[in-house]
């Protein structure tokens, strides 16, 4: 292997990831695997193999070590999603406050089957938006809830669901 | 000795090292606590739950700190409100374990209905069967039902391959991590991890190759349940069925004591086979592990390829012939060349063989022109300067030191990797001196890199910075003083070493013409390294001295057998030439320019292809034998299958050849060529076949007549530990220093020595292909 080396994130983020590195001593570069991941993620939609190949090289880790992670924590994708990821929370507590009429909402909405969207999610057609429907987003009191890529939004109806959908064409 | 802890484990009282974990506590008194993900190589991290316990300790006045003592005056014990996992609690004095409660067996039947609700129960089918942890203690502690709902079961890939030659059955995973820890904590590769979390968690890997590994056969066997199969052995046979044989692994100087699974097969026509090699645990030697050319390598020995009968050469094409038309031109031949013949005797072949090829051509051939292949130097060295009796890698720690120079550990002998890993995290400290990066340069407390060919000159720069260190070479070694600081700092180490074991390298040019003078940079490297040793008292005493990286698993042995035969180098005109097991034209060399080649072989190298008359010879797996490891240890083999063909034995070939020429010979068995191997070679002195075959208790127990839960019927050692010879100093006392000018570079490249490197015999794996082709791919790139 040589040192020259260059992934196509390194090429396009040198100085994102050496402030990245920069936070962490330098024999813990493994430390940055998480802010890198985003970084990936960003750049290619998804942790593609090669994203992570990428982040292991720049880590200095194995690129298993790599996956484990993206495998640990459900905001990493190890499969291409929508350009906005909606997870609305369908456990008992936000179901007895209606969540379930909201997921069946949010489902004619978007023209997805809910057998998809509760196993493991679905994306539209037009590669905007994955809906998804998860257990617990630790907010029981305020269902119907979702999360919008990053971004809570509590107490919803289907009308405020929809005004949300435009919204987020739009972005 | 450590601080004892005394506590009472179902009312039996024990007495152990302080920190020995409660698991390990109740071994000692033979309580069997059981346990999956716990194993006794790994670090505990309590994720089966198998091993609750309760634990009462000692309550204490939180006043005065000192136990509250009940009516009787002796202490109150307060019991935890929960159970607590004994492979993660270390004991604690006046500790109360309860192994044997209502409350401890409600926890263990749960744990294991838990396990079980995904797991299938294809046990008539797994490879685990029979010797599964998973199903011993279901049938032992385990709730006979289930109260889950079949519908809820997780169906999963059964075949899923994690590389060419590990299979995952995900449904039969238990994820215990016992493979994940082994990779991450042994072999130090980080190749297999957990995807996924909760009930959805599963093993995988992304390495590419994929579970890229030396010893990635290793988790197979630690696997308490069949989800780790070998492409090898799955779905070849019931563990029942195989019966397990000692031997020793034929391929590195490491040794390894290994179990060959036999049995007849119908794959292989009715015959015996070799369905699997598993290591047999020697704590001296491999403890519980092998490397996977061990583990794969084996299927030369049931080749199709095989020389099956003797061949002669008639006009100009080998034919077969019968061992006495053989034997009788041989005998003609060797006869005629009155005394001008020369042996080369390749070093994998046992210690008996080599005994009985130097005593023919001495007493036979009249000649004592007798080569060991291929070209090390250093030999003599090594049997006089090479680690004493007791040397054990698995006692390194702290104040012992190991520099290893001009040779990579993990790719000449794998299993020395781990143990000296395991020896750094002790508390040794390793010096590493190479020409390049290898892995051992991660554990080492210093590394030095030298330019190629500078290796003995970075030996002397050592020695002359070890500050304590004056002798008769003192002044030409002065010479050699170092600038660098790194060398320095590595010269202090060895001076405050209490044991210093030098391990001697052979990644450097073989011999050469420099200068149109002949050099054998080699012996130079080697005869500094013996002086680093001799000159700093390092010699004669256990984990002292010599450690050589050899290339063959009876080098050393080899070469013992033929020097105490009085073995001389070439010297004049060779008119009849007997090569055994080597093969000097497929390595790209000449043979001797002589009227009659003699191969005996178990293929048709290109070398035998050449001879004259090619004999027949039985592999290791096919008679007995002893092959001695670099630590000098003697180690015994046993037959495990039927003889291919015609072949014979080498050293009853030898026998046979000798009775032509009037020798009467009486031996009948391997085992009586080492009676006189005993009475005449100084350094195996004592030995025999009886003590060779002695065990003893090895801890940790790991094995079926020990427990349920470390499966594995081959672990238990039936075969014998071997005994350690003395090295000649220890014998006799006498060490000296000589003064080798270390030869300038010769700018000649080092070609690295790779363990999956294609060969003779592991091309015959074809299982193992995969392997050797991405060892090719790295040597491209690099």
């Amino acid at each position: 292997m040589t040192n020259e080396t260059m992934t196509p994130l390194l090429e396009k983020y040198a100085t994102q990831i050496e402030t990245v590195l920069s936070k962490y001593p330098p024999d813990r570069k493994q430390s940055a695997v998480l802010p890198l991941l985003y970084l990936a993620q960003r750049e290619y939609g998804y942790c593609t193999p090669e994203a992570i190949r990428e982040v292991a090289e720049i880590a200095g880790v194995e690129p298993t070590e790599v996956d484990a992670v993206v495998g640990f924590y459900t905001l990493f994708y190890d499969h291409p999603v929508g350009k906005h990821v909606v997870q609305v929370c369908n456990d008992l507590p936000c179901a007895l406050r209606g969540s379930d009429q909201f997921l069946e909402h949010a489902c004619q909405k978007l023209g997805l089957d809910k057998h998809q969207v509760e196993h493991g999610g679905a994306t539209t057609a037009d590669g905007e938006f994955t809906l998804e429907s998860v257990v617990c987003l630790a907010a029981c009191d305020k269902a119907p809830l979702l999360q919008i890529d990053l971004e809570y939004f509590e107490r919803l109806t289907p009308e405020e669901f929809d005004r949300l959908i435009e919204e987020y064409r739009k972005k | 000795m450590a601080d004892l802890i005394n506590l009472f484990i179902d009312d039996v009282a024990v007495s152990v090292p302080k920190g020995t974990l409660i698991v390990d506590a109740a071994k000692r008194a033979d309580i069997d606590i059981p346990v999956f993900c716990y194993h006794p190589k790994l670090k505990p991290v309590g994720m089966c739950r198998m091993c609750l316990v309760q634990v009462g300790r000692v309550k204490l006045d939180r006043g005065t700190g000192q136990p509250v003592l009940d009516a009787n005056g002796s202490p109150e014990i307060a019991y935890g409100p929960k159970l607590e996992t004994s492979c993660t609690t270390p004991v604690e004095p006046g500790m109360r374990v309860i192994t044997n409660t209502d409350l401890v067996k409600r926890a263990q039947k749960d744990v294991l209905e838990f396990l079980l609700t995904s797991h299938p129960l294809d046990c008539p089918i797994c490879d685990k069967g029979g010797e599964c942890p998973l199903q011993n203690l279901t049938l032992t502690y385990g709730p006979g039902v289930t109260r889950f709902d079949y519908a809820d079961k997780q169906h999963l890939d059964k075949h899923y391959p994690l590389g060419e030659l590990i299979f995952l059955d995900k449904e039969r995973c238990i994820q215990c991590a016992r493979c994940i820890r082994f990779q991450d904590e042994i072999a130090d590769d980080h190749v297999l991890g957990f995807y996924e979390r909760g009930r959805k968690m599963q093993i995988e890997t992304m390495s590419t190759p994929g579970f890229d590994s030396k010893f990635s056969g290793n988790t197979t066997d630690i696997c308490p349940v069949g989800a780790l199969t070998t492409r090898d052995f799955r779905f070849r046979a019931r563990p029942w069925e195989i019966t397990n044989v000692p031997s020793i692994c034929p391929h590195c100087p490491v040794g390894c004591n290994i179990s060959l699974g036999t049995r007849r097969s119908a794959k292989g026509g009715g015959e015996w086979e070799i369905l699997r090699v598993m290591p047999r645990q020697n704590e001296a030697v491999n403890e519980i592990w092998i490397c996977d050319k061990g583990r794969f390598g084996h299927h030369y020995a049931r080749s199709q390829a095989r020389l099956q009968k003797p061949l002669i050469k008639k006009e100009g094409r080998l034919v077969e012939a019968t061992w006495e038309e053989a034997f009788s031109l041989i005998a003609d031949r060797f006869r005629a060349a009155n005394g001008k013949a020369a042996g080369w005797l390749g070093d994998r072949v046992s210690n008996e063989d080599a005994w009985l090829f130097g005593k023919l051509f001495r007493e036979g051939f009249n000649s004592a022109q007798l080569v060991n292949r291929p070209h090390v130097a250093g030999l003599d060295l090594v049997a006089r300067y090479g680690v004493g009796v007791g040397t054990n890698l698995g006692n390194l720690g702290q104040g012992d030191v190991v520099f290893i120079v001009a040779g990579d550990v993990e790719e000449t002998a794998p299993v020395h990797m781990l143990r000296l890993k395991a020896a750094v995290e002790r508390g040794a400290k390793l010096i590493v001196a190479n020409a390049r990066e290898t892995k051992m340069d991660r554990y080492a407390a210093i590394s030095i890199q030298y330019q190629p060919g500078m290796d003995t000159q970075t030996v002397y720069s050592l020695l002359a910075s070890v500050s304590n260190q004056q002798s008769a070479i003192s002044s030409q070694v002065a010479k050699f003083a170092p600038s660098d600081n790194k060398i320095k700092a590595a010269g202090q180490l060895i001076a405050e070493a209490q044991n210093l074991i030098v391990m001697l390298g052979d990644e450097r040019p073989y011999p050469v013409m420099v200068q149109g003078q002949y050099t054998d940079a080699g012996r130079a490297l080697a005869q500094a390294c013996a002086n680093l040793v001799v000159a700093t008292g390092h010699i004669g005493k256990a984990n002292n001295g010599l450690l050589p990286l050899w290339p063959h698993n009876n080098t050393q042995g080899v070469y013992d057998m033929l020097s105490a035969q009085g073995a001389e180098a070439l010297s004049g005109e060779v008119k009849a030439l007997y090569l055994v097991g080597t093969d000097p034209i497929g390595e790209g060399q000449n043979l001797p320019p002589t009227d009659f080649v003699v191969v005996q072989e178990l293929f048709l190298t290109p070398t035998a292809q050449q001879a004259d008359v090619v004999l027949p010879a039985l592999a290791w797996a096919e008679r007995d034998g002893t092959f001695t490891n670099a630590e000098r240890r003697v180690q015994r083999y046993y037959k495990a299958l039927p003889p291919t063909g015609q072949a014979k034995a080498d050293w009853e070939i030898f026998r046979l050849i000798a009775e032509k020429f009037g020798l009467k010979w009486s031996f009948f068995s391997a085992e009586g060529v080492m009676h006189e191997i005993a009475a005449q070679v100084a350094a195996y002195a004592g030995l025999d076949y009886v003590c060779l075959a002695e065990t003893k208790e090895e801890w940790p127990p790991v094995g079926t007549s020990s427990d349920l839960y470390f499966g594995g019927t081959a672990y238990d050692n039936r075969g014998g530990v071997g005994a350690q010879t003395k090295s000649l100093f220890e014998i006799n006392g006498r060490s000296e220093l000589k003064w080798i000018e270390p030869p300038p570079p010769s700018g000649q490249s080092i070609e690295p020595r790779r363990l999956n490197r294609p060969g003779t015999l592991i091309d015959q794996s074809a299982i193992y292909e995969v392997r050797l082709r991405a060892a090719e791919l790295v040597k491209i790139e690099a």
